[in-house]
Formats: structure tokens, sequence, C-alpha cells
């Protein structure tokens, strides 16, 4: 799908130290900082075009890519 | 009573245990309650009416948000009740904390103004805990406001996340998903978490009776008496001070979390061997976790996330790049945090400058990490590079140092004294057995530290390294696993600080 792969071109350009294919504890495991989760969520909402609220913000939309994913895709289909 | 005192350690705790033992397992949540209770008001018999009052309030208000949830059309109202149970709850802690601080400050401004109104000096106590249990309550309205967990109905289990023993004084800051179920479950005692829970008490008094309360007199002396000391004795001071503050906080955490290990509960951990971190921002990811944690996900994120801030960082992004623009979003959130760390540890102007300062560490820090990453490969040093580890440990310990030298001072101004004073007459031969035992520390409370602090390393990179000692621990022979467990009393009994001579310290975090 191109748009995973785009999803994790992004991850990999903000912390390329981390293998987003498996990994599951990105958050839980304080593999991705407040900073970079920061990035990423302006990057996101780029390039998707979706409005990503304070309440999204919960390690089970952002442990793992797929996660990420399901969120992008719920919050596209959004009003 | 507090945590390191005998009547905890063998009359309330046991007793404790012994009737939660006995008791059918739907009334457990109710000794835990009561007993809860009786420890508070142990301590306050009145002021228990603020822990009372907020549980109240948390209550009925989660409810009436509840009531809301499902209209969307009533979103404004939900977040009316929201804000007005926060403001309550903030509102009063400030109140008690800064109502004397601003009068005084107000009233100096009245008087240049030759106004005749003055703000009248009120004696307010804080009621234990309030610092620790506010941010509990708020955090609970806040996930009930975002929907993250449902509102309680079930008033007895929620006083009970609010007021459970082991946590009030210190914390560690609980969220409600995190403890409030396991709680009143009334679960089965077990062995096992006897066991364990017992020796990480024992831990933890090991460090607070051994290592803090024997460092206690030579901070004392220098910072509650500044002149005439300088140079290296306030060096010597200031690593003491951080050393026993670590040491007292850390050890008071480990009989918490081993007291509800005890009855099968856990508590989220506080400390990961902070003096292992290599930047400040992950100094602040080990130590105090759980304040850290509640300032990032209750103030950093919803500040980053909204539309104002989002819009900024768009244009910043636009301007500067990603990686500044990035960071120039993160500004005025990590502002908010750091001074609200800050001023949530105290009202003095140091509290303040103590929370500016790792601001603008942590944002220095944000803004070179490139910079730092490209000079790290240019000099060929990978991330556990041996030389890179030492820089980082050395530039740490001067930073972490710095900042609590400010934080026990008596005030900012004695803070920058005290500082400057360092580099006035720096001799390292100033610091004399003869020189340390005036100022309270013999030569067995060095030998006694030493050791300790020695141990606590050792257990620290254990730790690092994943080993879970206790249990690791519970399966050698007989023989020698009681042999550790005896020696580790023995330790605390012997070289713990208590007889002539001594002062039995209160638990540091407990005045926050």
């Amino acid at each position: 799908m191109i748009h995973m792969e785009q999803l994790l071109s992004i991850l990999k350009e903000i912390n390329p130290d981390n293998e987003y294919e498996t990994e599951d504890r990105l958050i839980d495991g304080g593999l991705l900082d407040s900073l970079s989760l920061l990035t990423l969520v302006s990057e996101l909402e780029d390039a998707f075009d979706i409005e990503i609220t304070p309440t999204e913000l919960v390690p089970a939309n952002f442990n793992s890519a797929k996660a990420m994913w399901t969120m992008v895709q719920r919050l596209q289909q959004k009003p | 009573m507090n945590y390191t005192t005998l009547a905890y350690l063998l009359a309330f705790l046991p007793a404790v245990l012994a009737l939660y033992g006995l008791l059918p397992r739907r009334l457990r949540r109710y000794l835990l309650l009561a007993t809860s209770y009786l420890f508070y008001l142990l301590f306050s018999p009145k002021l228990i009416a603020y822990l009372l009052a907020s549980t109240a309030i948390i209550y009925f208000f989660g409810r009436w948000m509840a009531k809301y949830g499902a209209v969307p059309a009533a979103a404004k109202k939900r977040r009316a009740i929201f804000w007005c149970a926060v403001i309550l709850h903030l509102g009063t802690l400030l109140f008690l904390k800064f109502y004397n601080f601003a009068g005084w400050y107000l009233n100096a401004l009245f008087t240049r103004l030759s106004l005749s109104a003055s703000l009248p000096t009120l004696t307010l106590v804080l009621p234990l805990g309030i610092s620790f249990f506010t941010l509990q309550a708020v955090s609970y309205l806040a996930d009930v406001y975002k929907k993250t967990i449902p509102a309680d109905g079930d008033f007895w289990r929620l006083a009970l996340y609010m007021a459970f023993f082991p946590t009030i004084m210190e914390g560690p800051i609980c969220r409600y998903s995190q403890t409030a179920e396991a709680l009143s479950a009334g679960e089965n005692l077990k062995y096992e978490n006897i066991c364990f829970g017992a020796q990480r008490i024992i831990w933890g008094l090991f460090k607070k009776l051994v290592i803090a309360d024997r460092l206690n007199p030579v901070v004392a002396t220098v910072f509650n008496n500044p002149p005439p000391y300088h140079g290296a004795v306030v060096l010597f001071s200031a690593i003491c001070y951080t050393l026993q503050l670590y040491a007292d906080f850390s050890g008071c955490i480990d009989i918490t979390i081993g007291t509800a290990e005890m009855f099968g509960i856990t508590l989220p951990e506080n400390f990961r061997q902070p003096f292992l971190s290599r930047t400040p921002s992950e100094f602040w990811r080990r130590w105090h976790i759980t304040l850290g944690a509640w300032l990032r996900d209750y103030i950093f994120y919803p500040l980053s996330l909204t539309r104002f801030v989002k819009r900024l960082g768009k244009k910043a992004r636009a301007k500067l790049g990603k990686h500044l623009g990035s960071v120039a979003q993160t500004v005025l959130p990590l502002l908010a945090v750091w001074i609200c760390n800050g001023l949530w540890h105290g009202t003095g102007w140091n509290y303040l400058f103590y929370g500016l300062y790792y601001f603008a560490l942590i944002l220095l820090g944000n803004l070179t990490e490139p910079l730092t990453a490209k000079a790290a490969a240019a000099l060929h040093l990978g991330k556990n590079s041996a030389v890179r580890r030492a820089l980082q440990t050395v530039k740490m310990a001067v930073i972490v140092v710095t900042g609590e030298l400010f934080f026990r001072a008596a005030n900012l101004h004695q803070g920058f004294a005290l500082f400057q004073s360092i580099f006035s007459g720096f001799q390292l031969s100033a610091l004399s057995s003869a020189m340390l035992a005036k100022l309270g520390l013999s030569i067995q409370d060095l030998a006694a530290v030493s050791v300790g602090l020695a141990l606590v390393l050792i257990v620290g990179i254990l730790h690092e390294k994943g080993i879970h000692i206790r249990k690791t621990v519970s399966g050698w022979k007989m023989g020698f696993r009681w042999s550790l467990y005896i020696a580790a009393i023995l330790a605390v009994l012997i070289f713990g600080a208590y007889g002539a001579g001594y002062v039995a310290v209160d638990p540091i975090y407990a005045n926050f």
C-alpha cells in the first residue's frame, strides 16, 4: 500500500533507529520521545490532511506503525 | 507516623496486612480505605477535609460529565464542567501555596502606589499530600473528559484511588487506569508478593537511613548557615545534597512500592537509575518519572496540539526548516511545563529558577541535537562509546548538582551566593576529615555512605541490564538467600543513622 509506505518513510526520517515494521512498543518502550512524537503528528497531519487532537494522543494509537495507520484512516473518514 | 518509623513498619503495616488476609475479599477495599483515612487522620485530623472534598468533587463532576457524554451538542457543557472541577482543584492548591507569597508582593505594590489596601497574611497549612492527590484528581478528570476512561460510579473505589496510604505522602502519582481497579479488587495475599515487597521496603530503608540521613547533617550545616563556607566545601555539600535527595526520595518510594507489592498491587516506578542519564531530557524520564509523565500528558501534549501552537509550528517549519521549526513549536508548551514543575515544588523564586534552568537546558539540547550528532560522528564517537558516555556523565553530574544546589538553597539570592562561592578559593585540601567531622560527617558516616552508594550503583547497573534481583536471589540456595536477607536487615539496623547525635529526618518530598 502506497500510503503505508509513506507513513513508514515519515517515521524513518524522524528516527531511523527503530524497526517500524515490527515494533509495537514505540511509546510504551520510550522509543519515540515527545519531540519526535510532535514532529510526527505535524507530518501526519500535513501528509494525510487530517487533524490529530490531544484526545488521539494515546499509546494505543502510536505504539506501532499499524496502529498509526488505523488512526490515520479513521481520521480521514471524519467530516 | 511516616514510612520509616517503627510504628509504621512493625505495627501499622503488619496489622493492615493481617486484617486484610483475614477479611473476605469484598470487604478488603473498605479496610484499605479505612486504614488510609486513619493514616491521614494521624497526621492531620482537620485537613482530611481537603482530601474528602477533592474525592467528592471528582466523583460528582465525573458523573456529571458522563451524563452529557453521548450528546455531541453538549460538548460545551462537558467542557465547562471539566474546567470548573479542574479550577476548583488547582485554585485551591495555588491559593494554599501562593497566597501569602503573592500577598507580600501585592502589599509592597500597594505601598508603592500609596494605597491603603493590604492583604492580610493568613496562616495556611498545606494538607498532607495535596500536591500529589490534586494531580491524581486532575488526571482522573482529564481522562474522563477525554473519554479515555468512563466516569467511576463506585465512590469507594475512587476514594481509595485518591487516599491509598502508601502513596498519599510522596506519590508515585498514579493514573486511575493504573491502580484503581487493583486497589479495590481485594486479591488474595501471596507469599511471593509479601516477600518481594518486604525486601523492597528493606532496600528503601537502607537508602534512607544509611545514606540519606547520614548525609543530612553536612548538608544542613552548609545550606542553613552558608557563611563562611565556600569553595570545595560548598561543592561537596551540593553533591551530598543531590545524593541525599535521591536516596531519601527513591528510598521512600521503594517503601511505598514495596508496601503496595505486599498487597499484590503494582504501583508505577518513580526512578530508573537517573544518574545513568545522558541528557537533561532523559534525566527527567528517569527521575520522579510520574511527575514528568503527568506534566507531559496533561500540559505538554495538550498545549502542543492546540490550533494556535500547531499554526505557530507550521509557520516555524516553513521559515526555519523541519528541525528548528519543530523545536520552535515546543517552546511555549515546554515553558509551561517547567514553570509548573518549578512552582509545584515550592513557593520561592529558587524553585521557579530551577524549573526555568531545566527549560533552558532541554530547549538548548533539542536545538543543538543535530549539531552534536554531527560532531560525534566526525569524532567517530558512537552512541555507546566509552569516551562519549564519560563526557555525558560528567556533563550531567555538573548539570544535576548545580540544579539541586539552587533547589536546596533557602532562596534564590542564597543560591547564587553559594554557587559563586564555589569558585572563590577552591581547594580540595579544605575537605580534610577534621573539616568533614566538624560539618557533621564523621569517618563512620563517610564509610557507611560510601559502601551504601557503591551498593546502590551495583543494584542500579543490574536493574539497567534488566536483572530482577529479588527474583534471582529467590532462586539461590536457602543458606545463601537467608544470609543475604539477614545481612540486609542488620545493615539497616546497625548502619542506619539513629542514636545520639542524629535527628530523625522527615521524608524530604513530603513537604511538597
